[in-house]
């Protein structure tokens, strides 16, 4: 039987003013089809709620670049879902804020790239921290719940206490400490991005030791990358189990960086219902369950609770999507993951040193 | 962290603010939606998290479920405190009244 999704992850444009050298959007943005305009997002949110999701996180790229911003929020709590906002920041003013407020929206979550302006404003290639300062304030005032969130890197990572000491004097209740995950851009810099095991072993200490600290202060919320862990993660709860992901085109994707597994076709939500894309899409279908599995997968007590990780990872690693997820310990290709992270652990360079080695996104 | 079986009478659990009841279309039943995701609930968990509104006491939700559901209060009491300290674990449910944390009664 086909599950129901609960989560519509949907990505309303590429552009962005940021230009973080992690982002996860794919290198290669599909350029011939135009953005899904302001009712062709009405359609997807109404379909998505028909199909029983709950929640839809509106992402991009930055959405606050879409003029419609408003009007898509107030459809998509219109058609009965939460709504939270994955921003930048920039753009949202004390008005803005509250018109998106008064559209019924549930969470604002702003990233900041350092806790330090200069640090910040290099990681994203653009002078950001101050409109995110700005942003952050307006979410304030109107009372808005707002999650702060940090992808962490070598070129922050040493920095965890002062990241937190800046959350908490910004009066956030919530961050997200969330390490790089590979895919997209982050991948392609993965060579000057991943820190070394020594940093990530310090970073959970300090973890640890704040949530103690500031225990009724803020929630901290820590995400280790698969890189560092010793099984694979569930990757979005299952392929087409959980989760339906739309992007700025409308190509509807199991996972948002389905792109990077090669000779997987999607379909369109100009061309289908997100029902029949959920139940018929072979995309969707060709690794839902567990029969496409291969060993050590099949045989594994873990295979319901890991899904086998992540086909993206497994296609960007080995080349081939249906192999297990080499970051578990089991996958014959784990040594690959190792090779990895051994040309990739050189000491904390200095920010000259990683503008010359890293690709700034930029769009298209 | 508070343990469960010290939340006192006459604490006031609301939920997050980020947290909101919502019924879900699939099943009917209530589900609680926040920022990572969704958890569906079953029938009593749906009537605790009602009476979850900011303004009610742990005493007045015992008392006001046990006459909805024919039994004593004190009898829910363990099960409502074990539920509540669950979802204030998982950053759920917030605690007014009461200082929420037993490390600021420390001398």
């Amino acid at each position: 039987m086909i599950p129901r999704p609960f989560g519509l992850l949907a990505e309303l444009t590429y552009r962005c003013p940021l230009h973080c050298p992690y982002c996860s959007n794919p290198v290669r943005y599909p350029t011939a089809q135009p953005e899904l305009d302001t009712d062709e997002w009405i359609r997807v949110f109404q379909q998505a709620a028909d199909l029983g999701v709950l929640h839809a996180l509106l992402s991009g790229g930055e959405p606050l670049q879409r003029k419609d911003i408003g009007t898509l929020i107030a459809a998509a709590h219109d058609a009965g879902l939460y709504t939270n906002l994955i921003t930048s920041g920039v753009g949202l003013t004390p008005s803005s804020a509250k018109r998106l407020k008064l559209a019924g929206l549930d969470n604002v979550q702003i990233s900041f790239q350092a806790d330090d302006p200069v640090l910040a404003n290099s990681i994203a290639g653009t002078n950001a921290f101050r409109l995110k300062l700005l942003a952050v304030r307006a979410v304030q005032e109107i009372d808005l719940p707002l999650t702060l969130n940090v992808v962490l890197h070598r070129f922050n990572i040493h920095r965890i206490p002062q990241i937190i000491e800046f959350a908490v004097s910004l009066q956030a209740k919530r961050l997200e400490l969330a390490n790089t995950q590979y895919y997209g851009w982050a991948f392609k810099n993965r060579k000057a991005l991943l820190p070394s095991f020594q940093q990530i072993e310090v970073a959970a200490q300090v973890v640890a030791e704040a949530r103690k600290t500031y225990q009724n202060r803020i929630e901290i919320l820590y995400v280790l990358s698969d890189y560092y862990s010793p099984r694979p993660k569930p990757c979005m709860n299952g392929w087409g189990r959980r989760y339906i992901c739309v992007n700025p085109i409308g190509d509807v994707l199991p996972c948002p960086t389905a792109y990077e597994i090669p000779n997987l076709t999607f379909d369109n939500v100009r061309a289908h219902s997100l029902q029949w894309i959920w139940e018929h899409s072979e995309a969707f279908n060709c690794f839902r369950g567990t029969e496409w599995m291969q060993e050590p997968c099949c045989s594994c007590p873990y295979k319901e609770i890991d899904f086998g990780g992540c086909r993206c990872q497994a296609a960007l690693l080995t080349g081939d999507p249906s192999v297990t997820d080499p970051v578990c310990e089991l996958s014959p290709h784990h040594p690959l993951l190792e090779q990895q992270l051994q040309v990739s652990t050189p000491p904390l360079s200095p920010m000259e040193e990683m503008k010359d080695k890293m690709s700034y996104r930029v769009y298209p | 962290m508070i343990p469960c079986n010290s939340l006192p009478p006459n604490v006031i659990p609301k939920l997050a603010p980020y947290a909101r009841l919502q019924q879900d279309r699939v099943t009917g039943k209530m589900a609680l939606v926040y920022p990572e995701g969704v958890l569906l609930l079953n029938d009593t968990g749906a009537a605790i998290l009602r009476l979850c509104d900011g303004h009610t006491d742990l005493a007045t939700i015992c008392s006001q479920l046990g006459e909805q559901y024919s039994v004593s209060a004190d009898n829910l009491l363990a099960d409502v405190q074990t539920y509540l300290h669950r979802l204030y674990q998982r950053n759920l449910i917030r605690f007014d009244g009461e200082p929420p944390s037993c490390d600021q009664k420390r001398p």
